[in-house]
């Protein structure tokens, strides 16, 4: 949790400065939820992200330097450079990427479930992150209506931040617990405090365990709130910040360290040098990033296909003063 | 004019054990309708008391005053709301001097939080929860029906209500404290999680306000051992531990969905405030079946205290307003 805080207070230092392109959506206030969660997933298990990916990349163990060469659009970023924010994506590490589309994850992690109930794999599960936002789009319901038919090894966690972009939550949807919508599937649904990683730690790990035992797909929904606005730049004129002060009073690592040190688990010490860990080892991966190449431009046509088709190669051949590198996919 | 407040809690019934046990979901539609059918309810009396709803998120106390039938006059009541127990709590203060009788809407927990700040009024419960021990899973109509013939006094409130006890937690040196309506459990988990105690196995043991082998959780596996009416004096305490183990064990009703055997280390009972010490290395302690205080090293001393909720019975009461003579009326004859 320290570790993705860390990493999205200097996003939202280095997008202020004009150092990072396109947009950002911070994670902060909502680590809980995606570190609870990956925390009860195994290595080998698939999570889908959303728009507001940094945090459940940096939960399921990705390079904090390659994700923050990606934020810089360095050639050495998880998607050479070219995705950014929104779609850091590693297959090999079990992340079917972040996405820019809002509700294309669970259609992802009911197609990755698919796939591991047609091979067969029976202790391998997909997990879907979306936002309230999301549960109003149809390929959710789509995507959640087909994993519960057939029972797939799935678990749709939505990250309930309170606001689908500038809209709250109670004025986008008629239920008032999203996980009522489960009901709808024939699947249980559960609501579950997203403010306290403990709590959704043990809900994705009651679902995984539901779901390798074949006893199909779990719609949890975990209560949390952004502290940040939905993008950075948003004016958040439709929240007091008030609010944003008294739910900063149940902050998810401030409470979670509070218990951790009145247990005897962990001391201010400890706490401090974790914390100078974290602070290093974001620098240098920001350090990294700085110093790390920007793809060339002829780049621009590699990475599309999988073969590339001879009309583009035609055009890299005559757009680009060498050729381009001509239909070789990274 | 009569007077009845209503507190639907829109959060109860949703917790973990939808997962983990055979709970099942009570959905704000199924709790606006029920609300709807304890005002109707009311209308039983000639001239039905008059209402006021707890407010909340989910459209229960709007519903409620739309859908009010003719005659009965229901307001929504105007405190400050948090979207947590303390609006249960908050609203059941205000009725502490406004209402004849409460209607509760909701399980232990709602219960519970209602009885720690309601006094004296006459509490009505109307299960909606999970780990349901205290509420009755009775009709809407009915519990409003029962409510009426208490709130105009057309029934002896004292002979159709029984008195409730509580069980107390205090974690010794710290002063913080719980109080459960039914029970107080301890528990070898470290971190109150989902709140709900969802595997029998962590249950260390704990104190009761009652138990019937008909209940849930440790009520249940107290009353297997000896059954303990809502209203009789003290309470009792039960430690367990490992089944294979135990000299003896009971097939207790553990969690909605779930029996399983308990092991039987100790059970006693207890008077009003003699308390059983609970040494807890790591754990939590919970009320009413949900998990809430962390504690390392901590010594806890669990009692059976007095002066609980005053509980309606919803079948005695409508049988005194039989006898009463308020259920049946008769023509008027020519002689009349």
């Amino acid at each position: 949790m320290l570790l993705i805080r860390e990493s999205e207070e200097n996003t939202k230092n280095h997008f202020a400065d004009g150092n990072i392109p396109g947009f950002v959506h911070l994670y902060i206030g909502e680590e809980a939820v995606g570190v609870g969660a990956c925390a009860a997933l195994d290595p080998d298990d698939w999570i889908a992200s959303t728009h507001r990916g940094h945090g459940h990349c940096i939960a399921k163990g990705l390079d904090p330097e390659l994700m923050w060469a990606e934020l810089f659009g360095k050639r050495d970023g998880y998607c050479n450079g070219k995705g950014g924010s929104m779609h850091i994506a590693d297959v090999e590490a079990g992340m079917l990427g972040a996405n820019g589309i809002v509700g294309a994850g669970p259609g992802l992690a009911t197609g990755a479930a698919l796939t591991l109930d047609y091979k067969g794999i029976d202790d391998q599960v997909a997990l879907s992150f979306f936002g309230d936002g999301a549960v109003a789009q149809g390929q959710v319901h789509e995507a959640v209506n087909l994993a519960a038919t057939w029972d797939l090894p799935a678990i749709f966690l939505v990250e309930n931040n309170q606001y689908g972009e500038g809209t709250p939550v109670d004025k986008q949807h008629n239920v008032e617990n999203l996980s009522d919508t489960a009901g709808a599937y024939d699947i249980p649904g559960v609501t579950v405090d997203g403010m306290d990683i403990t709590a959704v730690n043990e809900a994705v790990a009651e679902a995984r365990e539901r779901a390798v035992n074949g006893e199909g797909p779990t719609f949890i929904e975990a209560d949390t709130y952004r502290y940040r606005g939905h993008y950075e730049g948003d004016e958040q004129v439709y929240r007091d910040q008030k609010e944003v002060e008294r739910m900063r009073e149940r902050d998810p690592i401030e409470s979670f360290r509070n218990r951790l040190i009145d247990r005897g688990e962990l001391t201010e010490e400890e706490f401090e040098t974790i914390q100078t860990e974290v602070e290093e080892e974001i620098a240098d991966a920001v350090a990294y990033a700085q110093k790390a190449d920007a793809p060339a431009p002829e780049e621009a046509y590699e990475d599309m296909f999988a073969e590339t088709p001879p009309e583009i190669q035609q055009f890299a051949t005559q757009a680009m003063p060498d050729g381009g590198h001509g239909g070789e996919s990274r | 004019m009569a007077r009845v407040g209503l507190v639907a809690n829109p959060a109860a019934g949703r917790d973990i054990r939808r997962l983990t046990g055979g709970a099942s979901v009570v959905d704000n539609r199924a709790k606006r309708r029920v609300a709807e059918c304890v005002v109707n309810g009311l209308t039983a009396v000639d001239d039905p008391p008059a209402v006021a709803v707890m407010p909340d998120k989910a459209g229960i106390a709007r519903h409620t005053r739309e859908e009010a039938p003719p005659g009965v006059d229901v307001e929504i009541l105007d405190i400050d709301r948090e979207n947590s127990a303390a609006d249960s709590r908050r609203a059941a203060a205000r009725f502490r001097e406004w209402a004849d009788v409460v209607v509760v809407l909701g399980g232990d927990g709602t219960t519970r939080d209602v009885a720690l700040e309601v006094g004296d009024v006459p509490l009505v419960g109307v299960s909606t929860g999970t780990n349901n021990v205290v509420p009755a899973p009775v009709d809407g109509t009915v519990a409003g029906a029962c409510a009426a013939v208490v709130a105009t006094a057309l029934v002896d409130a004292d002979a159709v209500t029984r008195r409730h006890g509580l069980v107390e937690a205090t974690v010794q040196g710290d002063g913080t404290s719980l109080t459960g309506l039914a029970a107080i459990e301890v528990t070898d988990t470290s971190f109150v999680g989902t709140r709900a105690v969802v595997d029998p196995s962590d249950l260390v043991g704990g104190v009761v306000s009652r138990g019937h082998p008909a209940e849930i959780g440790l009520p249940a596996v107290a009353g297997c051992l000896g059954p303990l009416a809502p209203d009789d004096p003290g309470g009792a305490m039960v430690r367990l531990s490992d089944p294979d183990a135990a000299d003896r064990t009971v097939r207790g009703l553990v969690a909605p969905g779930l029996t399983t055997e308990v092991g039987i280390a100790a059970h006693r009972r207890l008077d009003w405030d003699e308390p059983a010490v609970f040494e807890v290395a790591d754990g939590v302690i919970g009320a009413d079946g949900e998990r809430a205080v962390e504690l390392v090293d901590a010594t806890v001393e669990v009692a059976p205290v007095a002066d609980g909720p005053r509980l309606v019975d919803p079948r005695s009461a409508l049988d005194a307003a039989g006898e009463a003579g308020v259920l049946v009326r008769d023509a008027p004859t020519l002689d009349d």
